[in-house]
């Protein structure tokens, strides 16, 4: 019999498609009274886990319980589960109404539920109109009615909100947000963690049909690690102060000033004032949660031989104007990926390349030990969440966004930028060179396995 | 089960398919029925004269029971239209995604699509015998129309075709999970490949039953037997006496070439006929339940 808890347990689910395997051995739970994302990129197996727990897909390995038990032994299962799932299908030429009555006559319910649902997703006045002149986020509406018809306890919803307009989403969050905290459950796929950020409380996200993160979403808050910009008179002196400080985790920025990680302002600034070096500026940079979800599921579809876009100059390399400032809006950060210039691949490809950037981002490191003899440690720069995608879009401008001024990646700052200790741009890209589109590519890539496993970088990668 | 089956046949109500192919199957079989019986009935009447000579048998032939059936034959193509449709364009929209999250176990809904669909199936023929029956009545004017009792056993047993038809086109729609694959096979093989084969191997193989065994064939058969059989015994009472001198060979043929004009070459008897169309249907709807049972909606 179901236990009636409204629990969602995945126990070590696995599914191949053919030779693919869409799922590896993934395991989590889901607690009621709690909306819980489940993220991870396109093709991660978000989808089919889902269409498993929902009895849709038979799994090669593993099993699903709702309230204890498997799908197909729940009765009456839209009273206990209600689900909203991509490319849910609706008669072209049925109303929304006769759909959900269709469905509502499946469940056991009074048909007029069916308009009490219309009119709680705001389709009330769409009820006679039929669900094929309906636009996708009217559909995704239309679907949610459908899922909430038998007023379930569990609510799974893959991609939500895919076609909905920032009104919608605003008032799916407030939604799923009351329907979790009157004790029931949620469990809400996306592959945008900034889509969902507001909403969930615990987040599991998988890549490649594995888990990567599996826990609230405080503690991948708490992961993050800061690291300090800092712009020193003599950059030199400043590195080598700090070292001697046992403060080792430093990297040179282009443009002279220097990232500091594992350090306070406050350490920073008393270590160069020992040290006698006047300091034009420091900020601290935190890194968006995004830019650890980037990291979580980076690779996935790195592909050997593709340049990865990271080791353009437009990563690390690139001078530094300012440091990205925090209040930047998450998209800047959230999407570099789709940001970047056409030609670079097809559009569905850019964020593939983009992903793989962390890696290559560390690059520059290795540069600057050439130009600066002086040694600094090449650690690189290991802290989690600064993956390059991050300061992609300083090369790479989005449409619209203020970063669009800083030029081009191909155009580095010209020599006045060179600051005083010596360091000069480090990337390939003279400044003879501005109008080249595509920036000149640095030493052979990494190879892209090196991103591929999990954990690497220290977030506690399978909880 | 009683809640799906209601959602079942609201799923049909909602949309226009059922009256968008129940219209032109009336309009077939009246018109077909119509026409052929006005056909059917100059041949008659001129057989009857050429052998009645003696003008001593007051005997008609009732080829009008061809028109009948031939009618009903033709105009079970729809409702093998609308079965082949049930699933498939639930797979094919995916609706049966919630369709099978609304329910049970996905037995649960296609056994409900199975009452409901041989409950349309049962629509479709009596709707279809009464069209048909109309066009005959008309068609036929003063001429000889078939006993009450071999109308009736015609009309029955083209409702069943209906039915069983119905079923085997959802069958093979659950197989393929394609509305258009299933309407390309279904449709080439119920009215070209299938009577075209059946009638090149009834006369090839001289009057054998092996058309009889085939899906189309036996469907036919289940139709056509009756009224060819009644024509058979028609016509031996209006040869009378000279019967007694054809050959069993003889009789043979004139038996083939009667249920050709029946459309049912080489069929076995209604019973028999219609029993081995119920073997085809139970495989398909089977085998296209079984499918399903165990198909990943993705």
């Amino acid at each position: 019999m179901q236990d009636g808890s409204g629990r969602i347990v995945v126990q070590n689910l696995s599914k191949n498609f053919g030779n693919v395997a869409a799922v590896q051995n993934l395991s989590f739970q889901v607690e009621p009274g709690s909306v819980t994302g489940f993220l991870g990129p396109n093709g991660a197996g978000k989808t089919t886990t889902l269409r498993m727990l929902l009895g849709l897909v038979s799994p090669t390995a593993g099993h699903t319980t709702i309230n204890g038990q498997p799908f197909s032994h729940l009765g009456n299962p839209a009273r206990v589960v209600g689900a909203v799932l991509e490319a849910q299908g609706f008669h072209p030429s049925r109303t929304a109404r006769n759909h959900l009555r269709v469905y509502a006559a499946a469940m056991g319910v009074p048909d007029q539920r069916a308009d009490e649902v219309l009119n709680l997703v705001g389709l009330g006045t769409a009820g006679e109109r039929a669900a094929g002149g309906f636009s996708l986020g009217m559909k995704q509406r239309l679907a949610l009615a459908t899922a909430l018809l038998g007023d379930p306890q569990v609510l799974v919803l893959d991609e939500p909100a895919n076609g909905l307009d920032p009104e919608g989403i605003a008032w799916l969050r407030t939604f799923l947000k009351a329907f979790a905290s009157s004790g029931r459950t949620v469990l809400i796929s996306s592959h945008l963690l900034a889509e969902v950020e507001q909403t969930i409380d615990q987040v599991v996200i998988i890549s490649r049909g594995q888990t990567m993160y599996y826990g609230m979403l405080e503690e991948l808050r708490k992961s993050q690690q800061s690291r300090v910009i800092v712009q020193p008179a003599d950059a030199n002196a400043l590195a080598t102060a700090l070292q001697e400080a046992e403060i080792t985790n430093i990297q040179p920025m282009p443009d002279g000033k220097i990232a500091v990680v594992g350090a306070t302002v406050q350490q920073i600034g008393d270590v160069a004032a020992k040290a006698g070096v006047a300091l034009y500026g420091v900020q601290e940079e935190k890194a968006d949660l995004e830019q650890l979800f980037f990291r979580l599921t980076s690779g996935q579809y790195a592909a050997p031989g593709m340049v990865p876009h990271g080791q353009l100059p437009g990563g690390y390399a690139q001078p530094v104007p300012q440091p990205m400032p925090q209040q930047m809006p998450p998209q800047g950060y959230a999407q570099p990926g789709y940001q970047q210039p056409p030609g670079q691949g097809s559009g569905y490809h850019m964020p593939v390349q983009g992903y793989p950037q962390q890696q290559p981002g560390y690059q520059p490191t290795q540069q600057y030990s050439q130009q600066y003899p002086q040694g600094y440690p090449q650690q690189g720069y290991q802290a989690p969440g600064y993956a390059p995608p991050g300061y992609a879009p300083q090369g790479t401008p989005p449409q619209g966004t203020p970063p669009g001024a800083w030029g081009p990646p191909s155009t580095p700052q010209p020599a006045q930028q060179t600051p005083p200790g010596g360091w000069a741009p480090p990337s390939g890209p003279q400044p003879a060179q501005p109008q080249q589109p595509a920036p000149p590519q640095q030493p052979a890539p990494p190879p892209p396995e090196n991103e591929q496993q999990p954990g690497q970088g220290g977030t506690g990668g399978n909880a | 089960m009683g809640r799906l089956v209601k959602a079942e046949f609201r799923k049909i109500l909602t949309t226009k398919l059922w009256w968008a192919l129940l219209i032109p199957a009336v309009g077939l079989a009246l018109g077909w029925a119509w026409l052929s019986a006005i056909a059917f009935t100059d041949v008659a009447n001129d057989i009857t004269d050429a052998l009645d000579v003696n003008n001593v048998s007051d005997q008609q032939l009732s080829l009008s029971s061809l028109a009948l059936t031939r009618a009903m034959n033709f105009a079970t193509l729809f409702p093998l239209v609308f079965g082949a449709l049930a699933l498939a364009s639930e797979i094919n929209r995916k609706t049966i995604t919630t369709s099978f999250l609304t329910a049970p176990n996905r037995a649960s809904v296609l056994g409900a699509k199975a009452i409901v669909y041989t409950l349309w199936g049962l629509i479709y023929g009596v709707v279809v015998a009464l069209a048909a029956s109309l066009g005959v009545l008309i068609g036929t004017g003063d001429g000889a129309l078939p006993e009450a009792s071999d109308w009736m056993l015609i009309l029955l047993s083209g409702i069943i075709a209906c039915v069983l038809w119905t079923l085997l086109g959802m069958g093979v729609g659950a197989l393929l999970g394609s509305p258009v694959a299933t309407l390309v096979i279904v449709l080439l093989y119920a009215a070209l490949v299938g009577p075209t084969s059946e009638f090149i191997i009834t006369l090839s193989t001289e009057g054998s039953h092996i058309a009889g065994v085939m899906p189309n064939g036996s469907a036919n058969g289940l139709t056509g037997s009756t009224a060819s059989e009644l024509l058979f015994n028609q016509i031996q009472d209006l040869f009378g006496a000279q019967v007694g001198n054809l050959s069993a060979d003889q009789i043979d043929d004139f038996d083939t070439v009667v249920r050709i004009a029946a459309g049912a070459p080489g069929a076995f008897s209604l019973w028999v006929s219609g029993l081995i169309f119920l073997g085809w249907t139970a495989l398909f709807f089977g085998t296209g339940l079984i499918r399903n049972q165990r198909r990943d909606i993705t």
